[in-house]
């Protein structure tokens, strides 16, 4: 299941729907989050002002994109941090590789971060000879496993614990077990020493004030934490669209993302990160980086209808409720960004060319829709890209198909004639079998409405 | 393209390289680009932050009582104390722990302790003892803040966490506490939020308390100020 591309969407997903352990690992994982989300949403009253006013704050960011990344730059170098602009991930990459061989890092301890695993920082960091080593206990998980993460805010979810167990045994040499409360603190005991040997850590970001040049970051773990003030220096990644303008936006923000994400009132740490510390006798990084990345993210901006994916906080809430996801996991879409906004935002990053098949791993319910925090019309987006895509990948018989279909449905005459041929063909041609293997497709009934209706 | 950064003095940098300028103007110029290309954004309505429909707590009691049930909601525990010293010294016969490390605002009488040991210390002590600057009831959370006291790491570290809250510092809500924040001007460098002990759930989202931070979480509400 390691890697796979996602110009093979239709292959992956028809292995991972065989797969018993995956979808059943699925099933209780996306119902749980899905069940915790909503009893979350359900004890704020005004849960749907909330959405609207994150919306509106993210879309006022996105419009003065340029001015709020300068606030949030100016604010971060007059407390001390050092601000890294990347165009793309390669260039993102570089400097933080020679941000850790220049001050002879050798091991590298890092939180979850999406963004770095958009750039496949790892990879770059593990040829200049930097040992890295990811914290997170889902993301340590499917290190070890050498596999890509699953799910935005839960990596491991489609492994079982006995899976995970038999891995530990492996690589760990722990003895058997599929007691997750052994399997949990067999990685702390291991990761406490990497933390304290360590020279650097990395982390994402959820939120940039633009106001005050903070960084805040969620976790419920303490990995987090440990690698923001244990090792000297701190490299924090981040979209140049995680930027926010004041910290009283963080209200907002901090009620919507845990509740969408894992059902919590708050996740267990947040830290706000300001700056570097003050004093030789502070506690704290030395050096604090902070890289901006854009990657594809600023040409996102020119289109009215697929800008706003660039509101997504990744809460992961639309992959717990998309029956696409449910069935089969974050690895079938062979991206990084899996699920409803993965199938949008991986084409607009990463190029329609090698994604095409994203946009149609969908059935347009709109339930990614409706539990989405900031209310991004997902499956408008997909329509959208499916238009950009159709008129290069259509077939042939489709595209006449619909032409014939616009013709006979803008005259009467053609449209009843159209409708006794489709009646009497039905049991003679087999309609499409692409449409068919899936679904069933009623008899068209004898007599028509319009029948009906003059009869009366 | 190399990034060359040259250390003035301990946090003072120059700007680093050639590159991260013409990186920054491209990046900006792109934004901007894009944006003008585009037709604008439907209307925005810019809501007005409303206060929350909460409970409305009729007096003190009521809120020290909610802070206690949240933090016991999330695996903490809490006591609502006039004598702190007493509380402390129960929970450390209980625990029986071999090292203790306190913060630089943490004044203990009669209990053996390190005060603010650094990182790579910190990893050999039992239990950590912090205050904090304030809480928020309505979530049971910590809010401990840099610029009052070292507290990164006692928090963090050590497998139990005791945490000292002074009850005239408890608010209700998490807007409450944001705005405090600020309410000196600038934001302090480091900022924690700690809402019970650490917990995870990356294995088939089973519940484990106790990953890479505290596995117990003790606050103490001191009721005598």
């Amino acid at each position: 299941m390691n890697h796979l591309s996602s110009e093979t969407f239709r292959e992956n997903a028809k292995a991972a729907l065989a797969d018993t352990h995956l979808r059943g690992a699925l099933k209780n994982a996306t119902s749980l989050f899905g069940e915790r989300r909503k009893a979350a949403a359900a004890s704020l009253p005004n849960w749907e002002e909330l959405r609207t006013q994150a919306r509106a704050i993210k879309d006022e960011v996105l419009w003065h994109l340029d001015q709020y990344l300068e606030e949030f730059v100016s604010s971060a170098e007059a407390r001390g941090a050092q601000v890294h602009w990347a165009r793309d991930a390669a260039e993102a990459n570089s400097i933080i590789r020679t941000l850790a061989t220049e001050r002879k890092a050798h091991i590298v301890v890092k939180s979850k971060s999406m963004t770095t695993e958009e750039t496949h920082l790892n990879d770059a960091l593990e040829a200049a000879g930097v040992q890295v080593v990811e914290t997170d206990l889902g993301e340590y998980i499917i290190q070890l496993a050498h596999e890509p993460p699953s799910h935005i805010i839960a990596p491991a979810i489609h492994k079982t614990r006995g899976q995970i167990g038999a891995l530990f045994t492996a690589e760990l040499g722990m003895p058997p077990t599929d007691d997750v409360d052994q399997l949990t603190s067999t990685a702390r005991a291991t990761l406490r020493d990497r933390f304290a040997a360590a020279d650097l850590g990395i982390s994402g970001v959820n939120f940039a004030i633009a106001e005050t040049g903070t960084i805040v970051i969620v976790e419920n773990e303490g990995n987090i934490r440990l690698t923001t003030s244990v090792p000297r220096i701190h490299i924090a990644v981040m979209g140049i669209e995680k930027v926010i303008p004041r910290l009283a936006d963080l209200d907002v923000f901090l009620k919507l993302l845990p509740r969408s994400g894992t059902g919590q009132r708050l996740t267990t740490y947040q830290s706000f990160i300001t700056g570097t510390k003050r004093s030789a006798t502070d506690e704290g990084p030395d050096e604090l980086h902070i890289v901006l990345l854009d990657n594809g993210r600023s040409r996102m901006l020119a289109h009215p209808v697929t800008r706003q994916s660039l509101a997504c906080i990744r809460c992961g809430a639309c992959l717990n409720a998309c029956p696409v996801y449910q069935q089969v996991g974050g690895h079938a879409y062979g991206s990084v960004y899996p699920g409803p906004i993965g199938a949008v935002i991986t084409p607009q990053l990463m190029g329609i060319e090698k994604t095409a098949q994203l946009p149609f791993a969908s059935s347009l319910c709109g339930a990614c829709r409706e539990v989405c925090p900031v209310k991004i019309d997902i499956p408008r987006l997909l329509l959208h890209l499916r238009g950009e895509i159709s008129p290069r990948k259509g077939s042939m018989a489709e595209r006449l198909a619909f032409k014939l279909w616009a013709l006979a449905m803008t005259s009467a005459a053609l449209y009843k004639l159209s409708a006794t041929a489709g009646r009497l063909l039905q049991r003679v041609v087999p309609v499409s079998r692409a449409w068919t293997n899936g679904r069933d497709l009623r008899p068209i009934e004898s007599r028509s409405f319009h029948d009906l209706w003059s009869d009366e | 393209m190399d990034v060359i950064c040259v250390q003035l003095s301990p946090g003072v940098f120059t700007t680093c390289g050639l590159m991260s300028n013409e990186a920054r103007e491209t990046i900006l110029g792109s934004i901007r680009s894009h944006l003008a290309a585009s037709v604008p954004f439907d209307r925005l309505e810019q809501h007005a932050i409303r206060p929350e429909n909460s409970v409305i707590l009729s007096n003190n009691s009521d809120l020290f009582e909610l802070f206690k049930q949240s933090v016991e909601s999330v695996d903490g525990h809490c006591v609502i104390t006039t004598d702190v010293t007493d509380a402390l010294k129960q929970i450390i016969t209980d625990l029986r722990p071999r090292r203790i490390a306190i913060s630089d605002r943490v004044h203990l009488e009669g209990i053996e302790a390190a005060v603010a040991p650094n990182a790579h210390d910190m990893f050999s002590f039992d239990v950590g003892i912090s205050t904090a600057q304030a809480a928020i009831a309505e979530t049971g959370t910590l809010v401990l803040d840099s610029a009052s006291e070292r507290h990164r790491l006692v928090s963090l570290v050590p497998p139990v966490h005791i945490a000292i809250i002074s009850a005239s510092k408890i608010v209700e809500t998490l807007s409450e506490a944001l705005a405090l924040l600020q309410s000196e001007g600038e934001i302090s460098p480091a900022v924690t939020f700690i809402t019970g002990p650490s917990r995870t759930a990356d294995i088939e989202l089973t519940l484990a308390i106790g990953v890479h931070g505290p596995q117990e979480l003790y606050v103490i509400v001191d009721q005598s100020t």
